[in-house]
């Protein structure tokens, strides 16, 4: 049989043949020309034969007589008239293309899939070029790459200190066949360290879920293995249908003095590892942040704040097992959040908020009696209402006037920590756009002073 | 094996008869009761880890979960999810009114036991709350109309020294004892708020856009 390089010439002669004018180009008949069609692979077939290359495995039906001719040619001849000169030439290579392509896997496909291996990072490993002697010359490739014949012990591979860049297909092939021989896709990864384990119930009384993750990746897959035991008996956790990491166990019985225990294994190729947790029904409980924090400015009230929120939809029975609240807030200027516990309702009013100052509200929510408190909801945003400034001028003048407004655009004691020139000596405040920013500035100069003050 | 035969509960003096004039219904005694079982349960928990302690360990370790043997006759809070939600107004009230007279009775006996004079005293004041819970049931249930629970006749329980047994089952006994009290506590305070619910008028939530403005 010829050897892969001498097809490889072949081609290349066919190829050639395809894009110079070959003297048959007359007065064939335009049906012969079927572009991409059996006539040339049964030419391609024909010629490769003529080259006495053994083709197996493709399936050629119905060589005719006019082929049988062409044979002889051994060349893949253009049948059209000159007007489809061009494309002609083009489908011929890409059939040839496609025939060599497909000869060239018959011939050097591995007769069986490649063995899988999995080795530890950092370690060394010797990869036997499969059955082949150990003084056999052997050429080994990664991923298509020669490698150094340095690595080799006579036809085995050696690697040192495994890194992740190792992983890969390894192939060796016989040195001047070119034949191959074994191949071993390779995977360098870890064991499992201990799995971190966490169980949550954010729908008491209706059940709850664990999640687990590992604390360092593997780099290779792993399996983990759930099991829940509530005194002697087996819950089944059902898998999560999007989250991989977590399944959900429901409660059967509640206000049960038996602790529940989840187990988890996660083993992969190299190793093993588990962990445990033991708890009481009432101590995971732990609801979903409140949801929809709403916080509106009232009209006329330039310290007031109307907060407005919702339970979380996932808690499945409020009425039963009412969620009590917990509210902050500050200005984003400072640094200090004021708190509020609120025992029912989903709504309240901050009486207190500094004029004009843009606030962050946060509300987290917890079962009345059982369990821990939610993660903060996601923050509102609100000012107060703040009048509109109107005529400046006559405002400014005004003197001591300070228990009357309501529409101070400074609270009064930072006015009076910080008296500089521009606000006056203990007067009025002043009512002008230029005093704003510099309020701003004084205000967040003088936290904690003027919070003492305040409160 | 515990055995509670305590004569004292089965005859409480009769609970007083309600002001009826003004009578606000048993909202605000329900509210009483719903307060006074979570004022217990922060008694309870200084209280038990005082008591475990004196146990010592293995009892008074956070991850301590033995099987639960013996100590049947304890009153068991845990209860299927259905049954419970569909529990009418009357079993509710008497589930928990049995429950605490029980264990009442069962920790007037660890008072007896107990070694210092003060887990003496903390577990005399602890009784004479759960005293206390217990008239406030009892009031609900006379203000609702429902008859006290009472003990069958032809076995009225006299106090009776149990069988003796180990030190370590009886300190099993007290473990569970206390886990029960707790989880009773827990689930009165669930079974309170559902009666409140059931008895609040539903206009009376005060929602703020009612709130006068500008002032």
């Amino acid at each position: 049989m010829a050897s892969s390089s001498g097809a490889f010439s072949l081609l290349l002669g066919l190829y050639k043949a395809q894009l110079e004018p070959v003297g048959g180009m007359s007065g064939r008949e335009p049906e012969k020309a079927r572009v991409g069609g059996k006539s040339f692979l049964s030419q391609v077939t024909a010629a490769w034969r003529g080259g006495s290359i053994l083709v197996t495995g493709l399936n050629y039906r119905g060589l005719s007589a006019e082929r049988e001719q062409q044979q002889r040619k051994g060349k893949c001849t253009s049948q059209t008239t000159r007007q489809m000169a061009a494309p002609v030439p083009w489908a011929c290579c890409a059939v040839l293309a496609a025939a060599a392509a497909v000869v060239y896997t018959q011939r050097h496909s591995p007769q069986e899939a490649p063995h899988v291996q999995y080795e530890r990072l950092g370690s060394d490993v010797t990869l036997p070029c499969g059955t082949a002697n150990w003084d056999a010359a052997v050429t080994w490739r990664v991923n298509g790459t020669d490698l150094a014949p340095d690595l080799l012990n006579g036809s085995q591979l050696v690697l040192h200190g495994l890194e992740l860049g190792h992983s890969g297909l390894y192939a060796c092939f016989h040195r001047d066949s070119w034949h191959l021989h074994h191949q071993v896709l390779l995977h360098v990864g870890l064991p499992p360290r201990e799995p971190v384990l966490s169980c949550r119930s954010n729908t008491y009384p209706k059940g709850f879920y664990c999640s687990w993750h590992l604390p360092t990746p593997t780099y290779i897959p792993n399996t983990f293995n759930v099991t829940v035991l509530h005194g002697s008996k087996i819950m089944v956790c059902e898998k999560d249908p999007a989250l991989k990491n977590r399944c959900h166990i429901r409660y059967m019985h509640l206000f049960s003095t038996i602790k529940y225990k989840v187990s988890i294994s996660v083993s992969n190729a190299l190793g093993h590892n588990a962990t445990a947790i033991t708890f009481d029904e009432f101590t995971i409980v732990k609801p979903d942040p409140p949801e929809n924090v709403v916080a509106r400015p009232v009209p006329s009230n330039p310290r007031r704040l109307e907060v407005t929120w919702q339970t979380p939809s996932t808690w499945p029975d409020p009425e039963s097992f009412p969620l009590k609240f917990f509210l902050r807030y500050r200005p984003l200027i400072l640094d200090q959040w004021q708190h509020v516990e609120l025992s029912d309702g989903t709504a309240h009013t901050i009486t207190d908020a500094y004029a004009g100052k843009e606030y962050i509200i946060q509300v987290a929510a917890k079962d009345n009696e059982i369990g821990t408190w939610s993660d903060w909801s996601v923050a509102a945003h609100a000012t107060p209402w703040t009048e509109e400034p109107r005529h400046l001028t006559t405002e400014a003048q005004a003197p001591e006037t300070t228990t009357s407004t309501t529409s101070s655009l400074a609270p009064p004691p930072t006015t009076k920590i910080c008296d500089t020139g521009e606000l006056g000596s203990g007067g009025g405040p002043s009512v002008s756009l230029i005093s704003v920013p510099v309020t701003l500035a004084l205000a967040a100069a003088a936290t904690t002073a003027s919070s003492l003050l305040i409160w | 094996m515990l055995a509670c035969l305590c004569t004292v509960l089965w005859h409480l003096p009769t609970v007083p008869a309600l002001n009826r004039t003004g009578d606000p219904g048993p909202g605000p005694s329900i509210q009483k009761t719903y307060d006074l079982t979570r004022y217990l349960e922060h008694q309870l928990r200084s209280l038990a880890g005082t008591y475990l302690n004196y146990l010592g360990p293995p009892f008074n370790e956070p991850d301590f979960n033995p099987p639960r043997l013996g100590a049947e006759t304890l009153p068991r809070a845990t209860v299927n999810l259905e049954v419970w939600r569909s529990l009418n107004d009357k079993l509710r009230l008497t589930q928990n009114y049995e429950a605490y007279s029980h264990l009442l009775c069962y920790l007037r006996g660890l008072n007896r036991q107990a070694a210092t004079a003060e887990l003496r005293r903390s577990l005399a004041h602890f009784c004479t709350s759960l005293q206390g819970l217990l008239g406030s049931i009892a009031g609900v249930m006379a203000a609702l109309g429902y008859p006290l629970p009472q003990p069958l006749p032809g076995t009225e329980p006299t106090w009776a020294p149990g069988p003796a047994h180990s030190d370590f089952l009886q300190k099993m006994d007290d473990f569970w004892l206390l886990k029960e009290l707790q989880t009773w506590l827990w689930r009165s305070a669930k079974d309170f708020n559902r009666l409140k619910k059931k008895m609040q008028p539903p206009a009376a939530a005060v929602t703020l856009h009612l709130e006068a403005h500008g002032f």
